[in-house]
């Protein structure tokens, strides 16, 4: 892989208030984004909020109908090489017919990779995607995460600045899952910047540096999870406190219900437990039974999209 | 369960019109297609003619009639190559002007290509002015030229032929016939009479030359002599020749010796016919005509014929293997490959153009291996005609990878394009000729065959094989698939932009 060429705070894609009415409907209804170098970030939404469509967008093959999409803020006059792309589909878009190495040469050789630099970029990519040896094997003799992992590597063959990921680890057993996450952290470790759909919250809320919440078109939330949960519900931890008897004093702090028999407290943090149980101890109020609740994505995803149904 | 079963399987069908397109649809499409050629386009259509072409090489009056004779056939519909004139007397015979050997060979050769004649009734130099019977008569000779892909045409115009000479064979014998019931009358009025038994045995003799004259209704009324001797024009002309009776009506062939005068004749009238008739019986059809046939491609390939074929079913599968190509394009699209190559480096040009290049390429290799295989096996001559396989396998490669081409970016899925393709190039090759051949059938059918890649990558494989025609002859069929592959391929072009950006 390349040497860190940016940090984490150099923008590599910006999103300038981009809207698109695709197939009779608006399915981007203004959205602005930055994509920083070496981030990895998650995206996320019910379906049909428009994930698709900006993805496309942001590849070319979609044009908004207006708004900007620049790829390269940081440009350097004297540097007339554009910001690199790569997409990987949410099918994997290989030839099925083609061996893993014939797929990897073709797909470097539409990017322009050739020669040697193609050849040593095959051999790194490979021993990347854990696929060296399989490389005479056919594509569709592969393995489920085999598919998806040469489908990733198809993509970075050109060593991109960007690479879109549409839901990559969709069908995929849990080794090959790790092996992906894996693969995706060293890229951002080499400065690539990752942009990723998916439907798994825990991943998202474990592997990505950021996390974009998007719902009819329009984004919802931004940010990592800490803040995301601090917007839009505040605390991150909930516990909840159960008596034997109704609990006659006020703590403040303290939610509690009727008949008094239960309270809810909002923490910070759960280094802030044992506290809250020194003073009921102290009240002489100890509850029978301590439930501990700590909110994550799925919480701050229904708070902002709601629960209905979607297509 | 069964009608569990049996249900999903009409739910499956009921959802998706494709296939329900192509279990009732494509059948009644089919019966159309081969109903329309059967009906108006093979030979036993009503505006199906055999086309016949015509040249003399010098024309004389039994020429003319020959003419004649098959431009009245229904079945017929002979036309002149060069002009010709509608009769002939012995002085323009002198002075006309004669076509040698290899004019008319050329001139044949050049109608040949055009495809219009199923066959060429040729008559050489030496085919005479008028029929001959007697010691002097030879058969006529009449050459028939096909190109040898009619093969009924020949039969029927060698029937029709072998009718005009028996007809005329026939009106000969009748002639002579009328001259001896002529002489008889004649013999009546100046020598012994004509008894009854007599009569009988002339009415006996008449009835033998129709008999021989197989079996032509046009001697029919004379089987009764009474009826020539009331009507009988002849006999005047008869009465008034003092020297005898040595030919009838312009007709050589009444024996030397049967000519009489009631002053010479020593035996009876009765004898001389009968005499006359024994020494000179009806002669059999074949000594009147003689009729070849001549397959001028056959005298430099072994088996012109399987040229043909082979054009036919190249093409076919030529369409079917484009299309099937082509349709990686959906099934790249289906996959998101496409989006993929859509991103890199490669634009939508390139990929429609390198696709629509290795289609061209693999169509003409597909072409190329079915000739040498014909080639291995039936000799076609491949060597001899190989920059004009190489011209017309080009032109057919090209216009049907533009015609794959288009199709696959007119189409939403792989499913709907084979649905598609399947109806469009049976269609095609239905009515292109790569089915059913072209020389079957009518001139409506093929006309509308000129809309297809087939009839015009057939006929140009056609002319390159069969007739032997030098690659200039081949502009039209080039021109017009080339043109096709551009057209075609322009509009694939525009239509693949979908994939670009929406």
């Amino acid at each position: 892989m390349t040497e860190l060429s940016a940090t984490k705070t150099s923008p590599v894609l910006t999103l300038q208030n981009v809207r698109k009415t695709y197939r009779g409907r608006e399915a981007l209804k203004g959205i602005s984004l930055e994509l920083r170098a070496g981030e990895l970030l998650g995206f996320f939404g019910p379906n049909g909020a428009g994930k698709t469509t900006m993805i496309r967008c942001i590849s070319g093959l979609l044009k908004p109908d207006s708004g900007k999409i620049i790829r390269h803020p940081f440009e350097d006059p004297e540097d007339d090489e554009p910001v690199r792309l790569g997409l990987v589909p949410q099918t994997p878009a290989i030839y099925q017919d083609l061996t893993v190495q014939q797929n990897l040469e073709v797909f470097g050789q539409l990017e322009g990779v050739r020669g040697r630099t193609l050849k040593h970029r095959i051999g790194e990519v490979l021993e990347w995607a854990a696929l060296k040896d399989r490389t005479r094997s056919l594509a569709r003799t592969l393995s489920g995460g085999m598919q998806r992992r040469l489908n990733i590597a198809c993509s970075v063959l050109h060593d991109p600045d960007i690479l879109l990921l549409d839901e990559p680890t969709v069908g995929v057993d849990p080794q090959s899952r790790e092996r992906i996450y894996e693969m995706m952290r060293q890229l951002t470790a080499d400065g690539t910047a990752v942009l990723l759909t998916t439907h798994q919250l825990e991943e998202v809320e474990t592997r990505c540096d950021r996390i974009v919440i998007m719902d009819h078109g329009t984004i919802v939330a931004d940010g990592t999870l800490s803040e995301l949960v601090s917007r839009t519900i505040g605390q991150p931890h909930r516990v909840i406190l159960r008596f034997d008897r109704p609990y006659l004093n006020a703590v403040e702090s303290f939610v509690f219900d009727e008949p008094r028999t239960s309270a809810t407290c909002a923490l910070a943090s759960m280094k802030e437990l044992p506290q809250v149980l020194l003073v009921l101890r102290q009240l002489d109020q100890e509850p029978a039974r301590i439930d501990v609740r700590s909110y994550g994505l799925q919480d701050v995803f229904l708070e902002l999209t709601g629960r209905s149904l979607r297509e | 369960m069964m009608l569990t079963i049996l249900r999903i399987l009409f739910l499956r069908l009921r959802n998706n019109p494709l296939e329900l397109m192509l279990v009732f649809v494509m059948p009644v499409v089919f019966f159309s297609i081969f109903a329309a050629i059967f009906s108006n386009g093979i030979a036993t259509g009503s505006d199906k003619k055999l086309r016949v072409g015509w040249i003399a090489s010098r024309e004389t009056a039994l020429g003319v009639e020959l003419r004649a004779f098959l431009e009245s056939n229904s079945s017929l519909d002979c036309t002149p190559l060069i002009s010709a004139p509608s009769s002939v007397d012995e002085e323009a015979e002198l002075q006309q002007e004669q076509l040698d050997d290899e004019t008319t060979d050329k001139i044949i050769a050049d109608a040949q290509r055009t495809g219009r004649y199923d066959l060429i009734v040729r008559l050489p130099l030496d085919f005479p002015s008028k029929l001959l019977d007697g010691e002097d008569s030879v058969p006529c000779p009449v050459q028939l030229v096909t190109d040898g892909q009619n093969p009924m045409a020949v039969a029927m115009v060698t029937s029709v032929v072998t009718g005009f000479f028996a007809q005329k064979k026939a009106s000969m014998a009748a002639e002579q016939l009328m001259g001896l019931v002529s002489a008889a009358k004649h013999a009546n009025g100046y020598g012994n009479p004509v008894n009854a038994d007599q009569s009988s045995a002339m009415d006996g003799n008449a009835a033998a030359v129709a008999q021989q004259s197989r079996g032509v209704r046009y001697f029919s009324p004379v089987n009764d002599p009474s009826k020539i001797f009331g009507n009988d024009p002849m006999s005047e002309w008869l009465i008034s020749d003092p020297s005898g009776v040595t030919s009838l009506n312009g007709v050589i062939g009444i024996p030397e010796d049967w000519a009489m005068t009631p002053e010479k004749s020593e035996q009876t009238t009765a004898e001389l016919i009968e005499q006359a008739l024994a020494e000179k019986p009806v002669s059999e059809i074949s000594d009147t005509v003689s009729i070849s046939v001549e397959i001028p491609q056959a005298a430099t390939q072994e088996n012109p014929r399987i040229a043909m074929y082979a054009a036919g079913i190249a093409v076919l599968f030529l369409l079917f293997s484009s299309t099937g190509n082509a349709a990686a394009l959906l099934e790249e699209a289906e996959s998101g490959t496409l989006d993929r190559i859509l991103i890199s480096r490669a634009g939508l040009f390139h990929i429609v153009g390198g696709k629509w290049l290795g289609i061209l390429l693999l169509g003409c290799m597909q072409i190329t291996v079915m000739f040498l295989w014909a080639e291995l096996v039936f000799r076609i001559q491949l060597a001899r005609h190989v920059l004009g396989f190489c011209v017309m396998t080009f032109s057919t490669a090209a216009a049907t990878a533009s015609f794959a081409m288009l199709l696959a970016t007119l189409c939403k899925s792989r499913a709907q394009l084979n649905a598609v393709s399947v109806v469009i190039i049976l269609s095609m090759s239905a009515v292109g000729g790569s089915m059913i051949p072209r020389f079957a059938m009518s001139d409506r059918m093929k006309e509308i065959g000129q809309w297809t890649f087939n009839a015009w990558a057939l006929d140009g494989y056609q002319k390159v094989f069969w007739y032997q025609s030098p690659v200039t002859s081949l502009v039209n069929e080039v021109s017009v698939l080339l043109g096709s592959a551009l057209v075609l391929g322009l509009l694939a072009l525009v239509f693949s932009q979908r994939w670009k950006r929406g």
